[in-house]
């Protein structure tokens, strides 16, 4: 029977099932009008009878009096590209931290680093003197900084900044002369120098994590990062796939968080602006991404 | 022009057995050496004690110290044929050729350093022009290319001389030189001409390009404050004048004790002087740099120089570096009784040399002693058996380039082309 059901069946259908779009409108405190000839446009720029950018000139200044601050959204620009892709970040709340070390555990499983190569460390401080004592622990992976110096050492461009903000290696240009690990003010790059765990960890080399997306193959071979620079990537493998980076998934006292520092509305941007955070090493300039709170 | 040749020709025969020895034993470092060379390229840096928190150790050491050499045997020789200093002329191609052998060294070095040297052609090919390592690297191949010409400008003369001599010399100057090369008052004029461009060209290109900017390869780098100063290229272009002009020194003594020429002791003892003048520039300017730290409370600059200075490096850092390389240098030359000696003054000649190998290491290492944040571990580097023979072998290579070339090339000034400059 279903086979021989013609378009306009289905929407006889639809239309019994679909609540009605006015009377739903109404009932919201915005404007019934503006949302319902929006939606009319926006079918035409599905169907290409009209183009975005004219559809956000005709409705930028009525959203922005109707939503004000909520209405984030810019125009997109003439050749496609957006003024702001995303911008990934992570914030940390050393409050809720409670220095377990799952982050580097769960890092260095998901990124089977190396002997000698942790992609996070968590530091461990104690601050003041008895009897005020705290202890502070201090979870640390790459900072993905906005002027990342490590990026503007490397003579031959092996690292570099992703559009969405995460700092790279590509471990098949780098020459190893390690000047980035000595530029980098937060110790983040560690350099490989082909250590294994195949010892205590049978087929340890077998299996390595598609760092930046890349499958490397059997370490020991010819495209293994032996011999080159490696570094937290926030899981660029992960996020591809629409995960959040390991440590951010694995933290038992749920102190990370991970996110689009370009969008406002985004729990990290929040975070990011709240009067707790800050930055480590904000006086360098080079503008880390992964931001604390006290 | 005949009896030059002839004179060349013996010259060329008599190898003694203290040469043969000489030769011997560097052919053998060299060897043992390439042992732990093919050890390092096989096993990676792990046969050295480098780790992530200190990921620059010897090699970058003595690479920044052979630069230093070259850049300052480069600069002594432009005192000569740019700035008229005739007086010193009997060194000025040794210079040259010591430059170009130190370049050599020094590359060797980096090379030896990198994780990947395989790819070491990646630095010419991809060019970051942010990256001041990716300058340096384009501009040791400009400067290597113009001692090389320079090179080969202030020997001509020499070389059209040695044509007919029927030796291996003759044959390489034959191999060298056009069969329609003459010496007229033209070519001479010209030579000289070439020489003074060159040598204007090299002058900024030797400071700015090759020395300075390798001292601006570490005061580029924020995160570690004790190199971050601006007068920081400025010390190792100084420090580089000290150690060009010691090696240049010792050098000459050295050879022509071995060969039981004429010394000149009038040459000798004011380049011992020259020698000085820049050790106190450079603890001038040093001295300077220290006191700003201290006054800039700035604590990872105080750790640094607290490590420097009071660690477990600061023997290198008061014995090598203040004592074997300035106190005693200072005293020798300045002492009456030691101040016309040749012998007393080839003994500072070599102690300035050794003492900036430690200013060299000082730089280096205890930068990275320190943690570059606070709570991470502390630095522990000292070189493996495998780096320090690495090095053996790199440095009996330099001098064995050295030797041969020495041989095979007409490096030294004859007392008869002396003349005509004496104007
Ligand atoms: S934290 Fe270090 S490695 Fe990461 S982007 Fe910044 S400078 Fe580069
Ligand atoms: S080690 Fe590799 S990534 Fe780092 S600066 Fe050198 S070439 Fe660039």
């Amino acid at each position: 029977m279903l086979k021989q059901m013609l378009e306009k069946d289905w929407d006889r259908v639809a239309d019994g099932m679909v609540p009605n779009a006015k009377e739903e409108l109404d009932q919201s405190p915005y404007s019934t009008q503006l949302g319902m000839s929006m939606a009319d446009d926006a079918r035409k720029v599905v169907a290409g009878n009209m183009d975005i950018q004219s559809f956000h000139k005709k409705y930028h200044s009525s959203l922005l009096g109707e939503f004000g601050d909520l209405f984030t959204q810019e125009p997109p620009k003439k050749d496609g590209s957006s003024t702001k892709g995303v911008k990934w970040g992570m914030v940390i709340d050393l409050q809720k931290c409670v220095g377990c070390d799952s982050c580097t555990v769960a890092c260095k499983s998901e990124n089977r680093t190396p002997p000698g190569i942790s992609y996070n460390v968590v530091l461990e401080e104690e601050v003041g003197e008895f009897p005020n004592v705290a202890k502070v622990n201090l979870p640390m992976p790459c900072m993905h900084c906005d002027n990342p110096p490590c990026v503007q050492v490397c003579p031959v461009k092996a690292t570099f900044k992703l559009e969405n903000g995460i700092v790279t290696i590509d471990n098949d240009r780098c020459i190893g002369c390690r000047y980035c690990i000595i530029a980098c003010p937060y110790g983040a790059r560690s350099y490989d120098f082909g250590e294994s765990y195949e010892d205590e960890m049978l087929s340890f080399n077998d299996v390595t994590s598609p760092e930046y997306g890349i499958e490397r193959g059997e370490r020991g071979t010819r495209k293994t990062p032996i011999g080159t620079v490696r570094k937290c990537n926030f899981c660029l493998h992960r996020l591809e796939r629409g995960e959040e980076p390991a440590c951010v998934e694995t933290c038992i006292g749920d102190a990370r968080f991970f996110g689009d520092l370009n969008d406002p509305n985004s729990t990290v941007s929040k975070l990011a602006n709240s009067p707790r955070a800050f930055r480590l090493k904000s006086d360098l300039g080079a503008g880390p991404n992964v931001i604390y709170l006290k | 022009m005949e009896a030059y040749a002839k004179q060349e020709l013996q010259k060329g025969q008599k190898s003694s057995a203290a040469f043969k020895w000489w030769i011997g034993s560097l052919v053998v470092l060299l060897a043992v050496g390439g042992y732990f060379i093919i050890e390092r390229l096989v096993f990676g840096l792990e046969t050295t004690n480098l780790s992530s928190i200190t990921p620059w150790g010897a090699w970058i050491a003595f690479y920044i110290f052979f630069v230093g050499l070259s850049a300052g045997s480069f600069l002594l020789s432009s005192l000569i044929y740019v700035f008229g200093m005739y007086q010193y002329e009997r060194i000025g191609k040794m210079a040259l050729f010591t430059a170009v052998v130190c370049m050599i060294v020094a590359l060797t070095f980096v090379l030896m350093d990198l994780g990947r040297p395989e790819r070491f052609m990646n630095a010419m090919v991809f060019w970051n022009v942010i990256s001041i390592l990716a300058w340096e690297i384009h501009f040791y191949v400009v400067y290597i290319t113009l001692l090389v010409v320079e090179l080969y400008i202030a020997m001509r003369e020499d070389l059209v001389r040695l044509r007919p001599a029927n030796n291996i010399r003759g044959k390489i100057a034959r191999m060298l030189t056009f069969k329609n090369s003459t010496i007229t008052e033209e070519t001479k004029k010209r030579d000289h001409r070439w020489m003074k461009i060159l040598g204007i060209f090299g002058i900024p290109l030797a400071i700015l390009g090759v020395h300075g900017g390798t001292g601006a390869l570490f005061a580029v780098v924020g995160a570690r404050s004790a190199w971050n100063t601006g007068l920081f290229p400025i010390i190792f272009v100084v420090s580089a004048m000290v150690s060009g002009t010691a090696l240049l020194l010792a050098i000459y003594i050295i050879k022509t004790k071995v060969t039981k020429a004429q010394i000149d002791r009038k040459m000798v003892i004011s380049l011992g002087k020259m020698m000085i003048a820049f050790l106190f520039i450079d603890l001038l300017l040093q001295f300077y740099e220290y006191l700003v730290g201290v006054y800039g409370l700035e604590p990872h600059h105080l750790h640094n120089m607290a490590i420097q200075m009071g660690g477990p490096y600061s023997w290198s850092f008061w014995g090598v570096q203040m004592f074997l390389g300035a106190v005693v240098p200072i005293f020798i030359v300045f002492y009456k009784k030691t101040s016309e000696n040749i012998n007393a003054i080839l003994i500072a000649a070599i102690l300035v040399v050794i003492g900036i190998i430690g200013v060299r290491f000082n730089i280096v290492v205890p930068s990275q002693i320190v943690p570059v944040f606070e709570g991470m571990p502390a630095g522990d580097y000292f070189p493996t058996l495998n780096e320090w023979m690495v090095s053996v072998g790199i440095g009996a290579m330099g001098l064995l380039i050295f030797t041969i070339g020495d041989r095979l090339l007409p490096l030294e000034e004859k007392p008869e082309s002396l003349e005509g400059e004496g104007s």
